[in-house]
């Protein structure tokens, strides 16, 4: 029945859960011009909000064993209504992932190859990620130890080295900015780096025990807020009231390292980190946009989907933007408003009605 | 057959791929680099446009030397270019250079006098956007033009733009200046209430030699020079924001005949703002070490009550020094200690009124200064050389 035939494990499940997590860290970004010096508090607030959603996914994925969300909306909502939610669901991992891949081509053109042709970024990156997705989620899991390890040692080591430039008064007078701006970051924070491992729906299917299923996605999900939380107070800590200025705050305190003028330069560290986080969310949800599209369609297998979709989301990531700009407005304003209901309303209704309708009756799936 | 077809095709792949991805694209090879290291800006005699000098590092600078024969022996450039803007104007040195400017390793960007009189809000935005220009780059301000500091060849370091980031980290042994980078500019710049500071570069001149030295420290206001601090009036903020590292403070000897001089060891401070009755109170507490490094009285110095009358004489002068500063300051209506910021983030509420009115309500602040001054060593003497008259 089902066209991924790879197992992972429950801690696999963990560093997968970690490293998209971490992954987002460069799209802390879009909060920071919103929220300033309150973005730590902001990130607790949204994983707080988030926590309770990510939990219903879990215990959905429980719920229904060894499936994934195209077949658990069918079940739930009928071959029709099933089939709609699911393409919408399509549509928002498709543009998502179309929307990351574009951040890694506007890190790299901004910071480290402004003279390269930003479709050949983009060509690039999407083509590495389609090769580890044909490869298949047992491939991804494994990798994600090491990406998660080395995307832990770059923060901690770069917030280490940036102490001696940090002045903890730049997180006061705490309650200042008006509530709106932060129910907005709450919003964004809660919806982009928490909120979107509702695609993790569709790997938990490959789950082979299901019992730590909830322990694992929560260690995960921790030590992906610890990170964006350690980012967001060292760059606070370090950039002030500036933050809200850089395009990328993360770059520019990493510019700011200077060790006896020796140990200066040290712009690779973010690079590297966040180019293989990126690379890790960007080909989970390629992965899973894959995957589900297949699932749609009734093919036998994802692997066809690959290329094509890969093309599709040069595309997009090439075209759906006009400039970082257009990008931060979109993503602050709209991006976060259409993901909501995939987010926070279907999953735990779909629970809801699982529950009402007595779902799944043995003997399906 | 597939499998061979498949092969070669693999084969042609690879080194189709090994001829277009070998990273060869926009490459900028060392010896085609104008590594700058060091910028300055002034006004042109043209009204609005900008003089932008760039010191650029020569290739041939050690062959030269070694020869011993080529030109002047500079191992800089000094290329300048008119134009409408900053970026303008590095563009247009293309003309002169021939290669885009390499600015990832500028050490420094130096103001010019008239530039910024004008203000420097129009200028600094490239110097923080450009993509290549890093946030630990220095800003100064130069007495006179920037052009000619960054002519003046000096006599140890290679290169003038070194030789100023040198200089500037000096502060370290006097405290009377400091070092500001673009980062820290801009965070002033972005703040309501803070003055911005800058150091000041000048030329001595004397008959036979003319150097560059700090001459203290220029005080912006929303961008604008509105003044200068001398040496010390620079010490006098510097003691509020607890980055005294060194330097030497001169009190009277107790019997008035001679002086003690003093080195600063270490000194800290903590600034807590008050709001009492509607009035803004600010204490500042400080607490300093200091050696006795020279004393030119014959009276013993290194006795527990000659100490004792120094350490409050050092008291007293350190008082004056941050009280002589903030007279300047009010003066000047410049909040250049940042009092505005420490407000804002203790007495939250009261902000906005305080922000609002805030050119108004500096000049009547009032400050609580509290010292603790104290003597730890005397050096490698315990009795002066030249005993006192008593002693003999």
């Amino acid at each position: 029945m089902s066209i991924e035939k790879g197992t992972i494990s429950s801690q696999q499940l963990l560093f997968l859960m970690a490293g998209f997590v971490q992954g987002s860290v460069l799209l802390i970004d879009f909060t920071v011009g919103i929220t300033e010096h309150q973005t730590w508090m902001v990130i607790l607030a949204g994983l707080a909000i988030a926590a309770p959603v990510v939990f219903s996914y879990v215990v959905l994925a429980k719920r229904f064993p060894g499936m994934n969300l195209v077949q658990i909306n069918d079940m739930v909502y009928g071959r029709f209504l099933g089939k709609a939610i699911s393409i919408y669901y399509i549509f928002f991992f498709m543009m998502t992932l179309s929307f990351n891949i574009r951040d890694v081509g506007e890190l790299y053109i901004t910071f480290l190859m402004p003279d390269t042709p930003f479709i050949f970024l983009l060509i690039v990156f999407t083509a590495t990620c389609a090769y580890a997705v044909t490869k298949g989620i047992e491939v991804l899991a494994r990798v994600s130890h090491l990406f998660v390890v080395t995307g832990m040692l770059v923060i901690t080591s770069t917030f280490t080295l940036l102490t001696s430039q940090m002045d903890f008064s730049n997180f006061l007078p705490l309650f200042e900015l008006p509530f709106i701006r932060m129910f907005q970051g709450i919003h964004i924070v809660s919806a982009i780096p928490f909120g979107e491992t509702v695609a993790f729906l569709m790997i938990m299917g490959c789950l082979n025990k299901t019992e730590h299923a909830v322990k694992s996605t929560f260690f995960g999900l921790l030590i992906g807020a610890v990170s964006l939380l350690i980012v967001a107070v060292r760059n606070t800590a370090v950039l002030g009231r500036t933050q809200a200025i850089w395009t990328a705050p993360s770059f520019q305190t990493i510019r700011l390292i200077d060790i006896g003028t020796v140990l200066t330069r040290m712009d690779f560290l973010i690079g590297i980190a966040q180019t293989i986080l990126i690379f890790l969310k960007c080909s989970i949800l390629f992965y899973v946009l894959a995957v589900a599209l297949s699932h749609l369609l009734g093919l036998k297998s994802y692997l066809p989907l690959v290329l094509p979709i890969a093309g599709i989301e040069v595309i997009i990531a090439a075209t759906v933007f006009q400039s970082p700009v257009d990008h931060a407005m979109i993503t602050q304003n709209a991006g976060i408003i259409y993901s909501a209901p995939l987010i926070f309303i279907f999953p735990p209704l779909s629970l809801l009605i699982a529950n009402i309708r007595g779902l799944p009756k043995n003997g399906k799936g | 057959m597939g499998k061979k077809m498949k092969i070669i095709l693999k084969c042609l792949l690879f080194f189709f791929m090994l001829m277009t991805l070998s990273g060869c694209l926009s490459a900028r090879e060392i010896n085609d680099l104008e590594i700058v290291v060091g910028i300055g800006v002034d006004k042109d005699e043209e009204p609005g446009k900008i003089l932008l000098t760039a010191q650029v590092v020569k290739d041939t600078a050690g062959r030269a030397s070694e020869n011993g024969s080529e030109g002047d022996g500079k191992a800089f450039w000094n290329v300048s270019s008119r134009g409408n803007s900053v970026f303008d104007a590095v563009r247009q040195i293309t003309y002169k250079t021939g290669n885009r400017l390499f600015i990832s390793h500028n050490k420094a960007v130096i103001f010019g006098y008239d530039i910024a009189a004008e203000g420097l809000e129009e200028y600094i935005d490239y110097f923080l956007r450009a993509h290549e220009m890093r946030p630990t780059a220095l800003i100064l301000v130069a007495e006179g033009r920037a052009s000619d500091i960054l002519n003046i060849k000096p006599e140890i370091e290679k290169f003038p733009a070194f030789n100023i980031a040198k200089l500037v980290d000096s502060y370290v042994f006097t405290s009377n200046f400091y070092k500001v980078n673009m980062k820290e500019f801009a965070s002033c710049l972005m703040s309501d209430t803070s003055a911005q500071m800058a150091p000041l570069v000048s030329i001595a001149q004397d008959e036979e030699s003319n150097d560059i030295y700090m001459s203290g420290m220029v005080v912006f206001k929303r961008g604008k020079m509105v003044g200068k601090l001398t040496h010390d009036e620079v010490r006098g903020l510097l003691w509020v924001l607890g980055k005294v590292t060194s330097g030497v403070i001169i009190v009277p000897s107790p019997n008035g005949q001679g002086k003690a001089v003093l080195e600063i060891i270490k000194a800290k401070s903590k600034v807590t703002p008050e709001i009492k009755d509607g009035k803004i109170v600010i204490h500042i507490k400080i607490k300093e070490e200091s050696s006795l490094s020279e004393q030119t009285t014959t009276e013993n110095l290194a006795d527990n009550k000659a100490l004792e009358k120094i350490q409050e004489a050092l008291a007293e002068a350190i008082r004056r020094e941050i009280m002589l500063t903030f007279d300047k300051s009010r003066e000047l209506d410049a909040d250049i200690f940042g009092f505005g910021e420490m407000l804002h983030k203790k007495y939250s509420k009261e902000w906005k009124y305080i922000k609002d009115n805030w050119d108004e309500i500096y000049p009547t602040l009032d400050l609580i200064i509290d010292v603790e001054a104290r003597i730890i060593k005397t050096d490698l003497l315990k009795k002066p050389a030249v005993p006192s008259e008593g002693e003999k």
